[in-house]
């Protein structure tokens, strides 16, 4: 069984303060102007639905609230009646249809839980339909067949058969947690202990809703600056274990240190959902995700972010040209088996600048840092340029050259300065 | 004549403790798919054991690049991840590519010829778990630094790595891990493939010779390394 409130002109405040007295759970219809809740718990306590109603009416005579009330076996039949009929309504379970059997039918779309395509009710009402009765006279299976799902429920909802459970607005859950500290911290390892232990608190949020964080954000109001230390850890997984999130909160902070002494803090994590991965058992096994990533991050503080990642081939000519990413944490594909091996360069960077001795326009002798020798063989000149539109443009002239000490160079000649430089060995 | 019958009694003490050892081995063995390398076969017949320690030793223009690479495209090949610490920030992208391997599934840490970084790396990612093949690259290290290194640094990575998939591949110019490796590939450049004359002339491939010195029964082999000029 289940209750509703309805008033046109109450505050939503008041009416679920009523509501309230009564059940935990409450559903807040047609803009706050109608609660709905069950009763059914309280048939034990207070007793008949009927004695229910009275305490029902005694607390909103408390509280001031003037409104209509109606007891039904369903949420939907309850709203419908309390929203029409003014006063203390009734409906046995069963009953439902004799009792909003007089509805006009607009009534049923001005009830704003389930959402009709507007041209429903014209089409009703050219069908002579006006009324609950009128509608729920008709067969099922030919609404079935004209209207769709839509005339069906709307049917249901004609003849008081709708079956729901209560629509139950979920409470907020924060993610941030502020602290103001007695006394300013110079230290990192004491703050890191404040955020250990926030950091746990908001997992455990996290955690009870299902979620994990993509995304930290962390503000340190200093001692002594008028402006707050900001920074924003992106993690490449969403996380949800304490743990890996301050360890790398930890190596952020041991290279972007704070300025000042610190007197208080604000860290929000950014919920999203968590990363499911199907396993498989004949997969090979992959690094774990925050184990890899916390990994990383302490080689990103010991060697710079910008030497750590995977590698990508931009879309240009130009030698050497590539960029580093995070390593990407999506499934694995495998990949054809390599057909041969093939001859790999190992260059120098930067390029070794060189000497070198022509005859007959093609290099003879070799010095550079570290080289030195006669040309035995040489192949090129192959001309290269590029990007001769931007302030990275490139001319030269490469050439492979091996050298009487046993290895086999590429070496170029820019061709604006005319300056020799060893690029890289084969190996 | 007691002496002779103790020494039998201990012979055949040792043959039972031998044969004991070669069956745990066998276990241990039993338990992972070696990693199957098709063009270095002649040099390693049942493949790479899992959580074991490799060498590719050679000089400058031996191949030795070539051939790390190449096993790293075969592990990714199978789906894994590989990582490579590269000292002398020396490895070229392209080059890792058309040689097979996978970019995206490499992790590239560059140390800026800092040894103590290099080794602190591999530390970190073999403690990490998970890759394929993990390749410290030290070619181009200078002799005095690398002699430095403890060899408690290596006994440390055999033991981080075994009982686990990865394979520690080590690429330099001289053996450093010692008797901690499991396999030692030896190259050294024996000649240049030339197509055409100067001007025009092509370089197809690099031809060397390798053996692996932790398996004296197989005899040095000539190995091949394309450029993929035709």
């Amino acid at each position: 069984m289940y209750a509703s409130l309805s008033a046109n002109h109450a505050p939503p405040a008041l009416l679920l303060e009523v509501a309230s007295r009564f059940s935990p759970e409450v559903e807040l219809a047609a803009s706050g102007q109608t609660v709905t809740f069950s009763i059914a718990p309280l048939r034990q306590l207070i007793g008949s639905p009927h004695q229910i109603a009275s305490e029902i009416c005694r607390a909103g005579h408390e509280c001031k609230l003037q409104a209509s009330l109606a007891i039904a076996g369903n949420p939907d039949s309850a709203i419908l009646l309390s929203r029409h009929f003014i006063g203390v309504t009734m409906v046995t379970p069963g009953e439902e249809r004799l009792k909003l059997a007089s509805l006009p039918l607009a009534e049923l779309f001005a009830y704003d839980t389930v959402k009709l395509a507007p041209n429903l009710l014209e089409i009703l009402l050219r069908w002579g339909i006006k009324t609950c009765e009128d509608l729920a006279a008709l067969p099922e299976k030919g609404l079935s067949e004209r209207l769709g799902a839509a005339g069906i429920y709307l049917r249901r909802l004609a003849c008081g058969t709708v079956s729901r459970p209560l629509r139950l607005k979920a409470e907020q859950t924060s993610y941030t947690i502020e602290k103001e500290l007695e006394d300013s911290l110079e230290l990192l390892e004491p703050l890191l202990f404040l955020f250990s232990r926030a950091l746990g608190e908001l997992c455990h949020r996290l955690r009870a809703q299902s979620q994990a964080a993509r995304e930290l954000d962390l503000q340190l109001k200093l001692e002594e600056k008028d402006t707050a230390y900001t920074c924003r850890l992106e993690f490449p997984v969403p996380l949800s274990d304490p743990r890996t999130i301050l360890k790398l909160l930890q190596l952020h902070l041991e290279r972007h240190p704070p300025d000042a002494p610190v007197r208080g803090f604000r860290l929000h994590l950014e919920p999203v959902e968590p990363q499911r991965v199907q396993g498989g058992i004949f997969l090979p096994p992959t690094p774990a995700p925050d184990k890899l990533h916390v990994t990383l991050a302490r080689i990103a503080g010991m060697v710079g972010a910008e030497n750590v990642g995977t590698p990508v081939l931009l879309n240009t000519h130009r030698p050497d040209a590539f960029a580093l990413t995070p390593l990407p944490s999506t499934a694995r594909a495998n990949q054809p088996a390599p057909e041969m091996l093939r001859l790999a360069m190992r260059l120098f960077r930067p390029a070794l600048q060189a000497q070198v001795q022509l005859v007959q326009l093609a290099p003879k002798n070799l010095t550079a840092a570290g080289i030195r020798g006669h040309v035995l063989r040489h192949a090129g000149p192959w001309k290269t340029s590029g990007d001769w539109w931007t302030t990275t443009s490139w001319t030269r002239e490469e050439w492979d050259i091996a050298l009487d000490d046993g290895a086999l160079y590429r070496i170029y000649q820019e061709s604006a300065t005319h300056e020799w430089f060893v690029h890289a060995v084969y190996d | 004549m007691a002496n002779t019958l103790a020494g039998l009694a201990l012979a055949s003490h040792d043959s039972r403790w031998t044969k004991a050892s070669h069956l745990y081995l066998a276990r241990e063995e039993g338990k992972r798919a070696p990693l199957e390398l098709h063009r270095l076969k002649p040099f390693f017949p049942n493949g790479l054991q899992r959580g074991s320690l490799l060498e590719v030793n050679g000089s400058q223009s031996s191949g030795r690049t070539s051939t790390s690479l190449y096993i790293l495209a075969e592990s990714i090949s199978k789906g894994e991840t590989c990582a490579c610490i590269d000292l002398n920030n020396a490895f070229h992208p392209s080059s890792l590519a058309q040689a097979g391997v996978a970019l995206n599934q490499l992790c590239w840490v560059r140390c800026n010829g800092n040894t103590e970084h290099a080794m602190r790396a591999a530390d970190l990612l073999l403690h990490a778990g998970g890759f394929g093949v993990v390749l410290l690259d030290l070619c181009g290290a200078r002799p005095q630094t690398l002699n430095r290194i403890p060899l408690s640094y290596w006994f440390r990575f055999q033991r981080a790595i075994e009982h686990t998939p990865t394979i520690l591949l080590i690429c330099a110019e001289k053996p450093q891990a010692r008797s901690c490796a499991r396999y030692s590939l030896a190259i050294k450049n024996r000649k240049f493939h030339w197509k055409g004359e100067a001007p025009f002339a092509i370089l197809t491939a690099l031809e060397s010779t390798a053996q692996n010195n932790k398996l004296t029964s197989i005899r040095p082999e000539s190995l091949i390394i394309q450029t993929g000029e035709a």
